[in-house]
């Protein structure tokens, strides 16, 4: 009984469970208002990151293209971010921030994205829009680093680090949520009210389910603005509830502006719950109030009735953003499950030596391997051709096929999810997040049940 | 020329010559956008890139291959699951993608041996596949890999395989339509000709730009195998990889999406003298034409007239029941490439609709020409459109539904303007008779859909019928309807199946007698 954490076996990848860099920093663009990012490479960097984001939250966002063509790509295209950058000012007039946003493409090139921002900045901007706050912000997120994760980190940061202006206290800490849905956000900042902590959401992103309006003009944006982004290094505290995404940001305040920071844990189950309150309380200094209590007590009630009966013992493997995953395994442990294989979809080498796997490589009773740099045919080998037995799998829509080709039931979650509705809409963080996926979980359990006539009956009596 | 300037462009002058309205007596000669230029920077448009025409278009949706992008992954990822070009090997290549993961240390040192590693272990993890396409990415092509050799390399140690390299980065041209280019001369040069076909019928095509959406190509396969043709290849939906080798043997071309895939017709005339036919298969009349075209090329006519009859006597009542529910309803055509003119005459014709706006966002002049020409007066058509313009649009002409992308749809919704995806479709196919059916079908709930009106509602100050519980897509588009439209026992609404595409797959065909054992009916 062993739990391995091993980086995948083969060099490529087939299937792969994230995206490049700059689909990240195309993400934290879009949370912030009055931003549009201008993606400095070729249009698909662009026009695919747009299209997956209406995917999953079904709505569009702008997000722009320097549109490199060959000649660019053979002379250097700094020109083509000068003329983004006053093609999107003269016609979005509300627009005030514009990250440049690198790829593979552009940074090969060597394209001096800093030095074209010092250009246009004592140019462009000066003489054409004097009386405009407009601020450009490089966002270096070359394609072959990281992944869609560390785009997001390092984009934050840079935001972060770009707007950050101490000036007085502002009584608020800094959350910063990591790359999630609406749903976790509007149940983040329920859990902010309960404990009236009053606090900088980075990102607010809960208006990313808009109306259908009579009249219709409501488009998606983000709400975080400006004054947010410079009031991070006025805070008391900063929680960044994700190792991966978004801890670069809070590392960063800490160091330059003394802002103590504290990262995770992921809220995701009771027990992560209970310390991301207890963090709170030991930062603000403000009581966890009995209205929590009560909560908490309503989830428990809810997870008791499908743990130790249903969810006991059953064999999940877990893919997608890595505080996701190891926020799930660990919640997944608490409900008795086994977690067998969790899959983590880039090769950052801090992986290894998370305390929360290295706590599961010391604990587990049972069979479990973590794969970094792993893909979906990490997946679908050890299922086909390996033996892997699995009663549940939990992860994004990329996956989808590995479940329904291999008949196993899953639940959707992280990003995309594209192959069933509204999800976005649900929180997977908090006492509700808990409630919900442990549910989730069950309710999906049952249908597999019933449709393979296996113990369907059992349900008869519950 | 009736330029359009849009208000939310007057900043960027040379946007001035990409939009036209069409005015009364106006032609082609007074009234054409320019085309295919290089995109502006930072104006939103929704091109895509020459990576993405090669592969996600055209190549992928051959079926029987290993789609390796040599790159860093999110070229594959991004391109992988966003379209429904299915096929009948249970949908691999929709569900398989590979990319060779260039990090970091392979921009500086190379990716050429990481390539090869790769190709051995995805050939090792599908060891039934035997055929790969390799496309080059913008970070790949700019390091100077050598695709080429390594796959030369592979053939030789690896016998039994075959690799196709498509060097299309996405740099390489102002849109996708660079990458459909490319990837239509890489294959002529490097594969038609290496494997010979087995001809089976008198009749052989090669059925190209038709990329099986929805299940399109196994809809039009189905008539042409009712008329004892031999499909001896597709150019690429559910296209099989050593056909598509064999194309140098077919009789005839017969070309669908001419933005995509004419260049391959063109050299397969040039170099094998094999002519090619541009056929329409959307809507009644430009397919019952296209197929009589293709009857009359073999001396067949005799036997694609019977298949025209009998679709239309089963399919006219159902078309005809939408077309009286859909007349005047004003349309916005805003999709990619070659269904601005594929549909703009189709539809209004055929469904009584009419035509507001064209659009697109890869074609070239020539695309413009034949939609223009095909629209009526007070059209507006705009070349590589952009997110203010398309609102500004949508704001003139208020349309009652709007055919596009995934994306752009989000955008339509959010002003009130129903959309049904002209890339992947709603619930098609929609090419062949009943495709066409569904396509009304699916136009008709769309416009007529009770939610759709209910978003139009201000509650705080639009009187609201306390005594209505609901409301059916009849009440709505009945109303004003003639008695004799409305209780028409001739008319019928759709009657086809959710999925009418897999049966399909079992059916058997008949067996025409071949004019003379060794000869061919058509002269080469």
């Amino acid at each position: 009984m062993t739990c391995e954490i091993k980086e995948k076996d083969r060099v490529g990848t087939i299937n792969p469970i994230f995206t490049c860099q700059p689909a990240g920093a195309q993400f934290v663009s879009i949370g912030v208002k009055d931003c549009i990012g201008l993606v400095h490479g070729g249009q698909g960097c662009v026009m695919f990151v747009r299209l997956i984001f209406s995917q999953h939250y079904k709505e569009s966002f702008e997000l722009a293209s320097s549109s490199l063509h060959e000649d660019g790509a053979v002379f250097g295209a700094c020109g083509r971010v000068e003329e983004g950058v006053d093609v999107l000012l003269a016609r979005y007039p509300d627009v005030k921030v514009i990250p440049i946003i690198t790829t593979c493409s552009t940074e090969v090139i060597g394209d001096d994205v800093d030095g074209v921002i010092r250009k246009l900045n004592d140019g462009l901007l000066k003489e054409k829009y004097a009386d405009r706050e407009v601020h450009l912000i490089a966002i270096h997120t070359p394609s072959f680093v990281g992944s869609m994760i560390s785009g997001y980190d390092v984009a934050v940061r840079d935001f972060v680090k770009y707007f950050a202006t101490p000036t007085e206290p502002n009584g608020k800490i800094n959350l910063i949520t990591g790359w999630v849905n609406p749903g976790d956000v509007k149940a983040l900042k329920h859990l902010l009210k309960e404990m009236d902590v009053d606090a900088t959401v980075l990102f607010e992103i809960e208006s990313f389910d808009s109306p259908l309006m009579p009249d219709g003009n409501a488009i998606s944006h983000g709400g975080t603005t400006i004054d947010d982004l410079r009031s991070t290094a006025n805070a008391f505290g900063t929680i960044a509830l994700n190792r991966y995404e978004g801890a670069k940001a809070a590392e960063w305040l800490q160091e330059e502006y003394k802002i103590p920071a504290v990262i995770g844990p992921t809220p995701i189950g009771i027990r992560n719950t209970d310390s991301f309150l207890q963090n709170l309380k030991k930062m603000t200094g403000k009581p966890i109030p009995p209205s929590l209590v009560r909560e908490r007590a309503v989830a428990l009630d809810a997870l008791t009735d499908v743990t130790h009966m249903f969810l006991a013992e059953k064999k999940v493997a877990i893919y997608g953003n890595p505080d996701l995953v190891i926020g799930l395994a660990e919640f997944c442990i608490d409900l008795e499950m086994k977690p067998v294989l969790l899959l983590l979809g880039d090769d950052n080498v801090r992986y290894k030596n998370d305390p929360r796997l290295l706590a599961m490589k010391e604990n587990v009773d049972w069979d479990m391997e973590v794969v970094t740099n792993a893909d979906f045919w990490d997946l679908e080998d050890r299922i086909k051709n390996k033996g892997l037995e699995l009663d549940l799998i939990l992860g994004h829509s990329k996956g989808r096929f590995v479940a329904i080709d291999n008949n196993i039931p899953m639940v959707r979650v992280g990003f995309p999810t594209y192959d069933r509705a509204g999800m976005y809409r649900y929180p997977v963080v908090g006492y509700e997040g808990a409630t919900w996926l442990a549910e989730q979980m069950a309710n999906a359990l049952f249908t597999d049940m019933e449709y393979k006539k296996n113990k369907e009956w059992i349900l008869n009596v519950w | 020329m009736p330029y359009h300037e849009f208000e939310v462009s007057k900043v960027i002058p040379e946007r001035k010559q990409h939009a036209v309205m069409k005015g009364a007596g106006e032609d082609l000669t007074s009234c054409l956008p320019l085309g295919y230029l290089n995109t502006i920077p930072g104006s939103i448009s929704e091109r895509g890139c020459a990576y993405c025409g090669a592969k996600h278009v055209i190549g992928t949706p051959m079926k029987d291959v290993i789609h390796i992008s040599h790159g860093p992954v999110g070229c594959t990822y991004d391109t992988w699951q966003t379209k429904r070009y299915i096929s009948d090997n249970d949908n691999f290549q929709l569900k398989y993608t590979f990319a060779t993961d260039v990090k970091e240390k392979h921009i500086v040192f190379g990716a050429e041996k990481l390539l090869k590693q790769n190709i051995v272990e995805a050939f090792k993890a599908f060891p039934d596949t035997k055929r790969m396409t390799i496309y080059q990415t913008c970070a790949t092509a700019l390091i100077g890999d050598d695709i080429d050799a390594i796959a030369q390399e592979v053939m030789e140690e690896m016998p039994g395989t075959d690799i196709f390299v498509c060097n299309s980065p996405g740099f390489a041209g102002p849109s996708q339509s660079g990458g459909h280019h490319k990837i239509n001369i890489a294959w002529i040069n490097q594969k038609v000709g290496t494997l010979e076909p087995e001809i089976t019928s008198d009749y052989v095509i090669n059925y190209v730009g038709e990329y099986n959406i929805q299940g399109d190509q196994e809809v039009m396969t189905d008539y042409f195998k009712r008329m004892g043709i031999q499909v001896l290849s597709t150019f690429t939906g559910n296209g099989s990889y050593d056909d598509l080798r064999g194309m140098h043997r077919a009789h005839l071309n017969v070309l669908e999406c001419a933005r995509s895939a004419e260049y391959i017709c063109d050299e397969l005339r040039e170099r094998y003298g094999i002519p090619r036919l541009d056929i329409d298969g959307f809507g009644f009349k430009p397919l019952a034409d296209s197929l009589r075209k293709i009857g009359l090329f073999f001396g067949i006519e005799e036997r694609a007239e019977a298949i025209i009859q009998e679709e239309i006597a089963r399919w006219q009542p159902e078309l005809d029941w939408y077309k009286e529910r859909l007349r005047g309803k004003k349309v916005c055509l805003w999709p990619g490439g070659s269904k601005l003119w594929h549909w703009a005459h189709a539809i209004q014709e055929e469904m009584g609709v009419k035509v507001v706006s064209v659009y697109t966002k890869f074609g070239h002049q020539g695309d413009m020409e034949k939609g223009v020409s095909r629209c009526g007066e007070g059209a507006l058509a705009i070349d590589d459109p952009n997110e203010l313009e398309g609102l500004e649009a949508l704001d003139m002409l208020k349309p009652d539904v709007i055919f596009t992308g995934k994306r752009p749809g989000e955008m339509a919704k959010k002003v009130n303007v129903p959309y049904l995806n002209a890339h992947a479709y709603h619930n098609g196919p929609y090419k062949g008779f009943e495709g066409w059916v569904r396509f009304a079908r699916d136009i008709y709930n769309a416009i007529h859909s009770p939610i759709h009106k209910l978003s139009l509602i201000d509650i705080s100050k639009d009187e609201i019928d306390a005594g209505k519980g609901f409301q059916t897509r009849r009440m709505i588009s009945d109303e004003g309807l003639p008695e004799e439209i409305r209780k028409s026992t001739e008319l019928r609404e759709y009657t086809g199946k959710y999925d009418s595409v897999s049966a399909l797959r079992e059916k058997t065909y008949p067996e025409f007698p071949r004019a003379e054992a060794g000869t061919e009916a058509v002269a080469e």
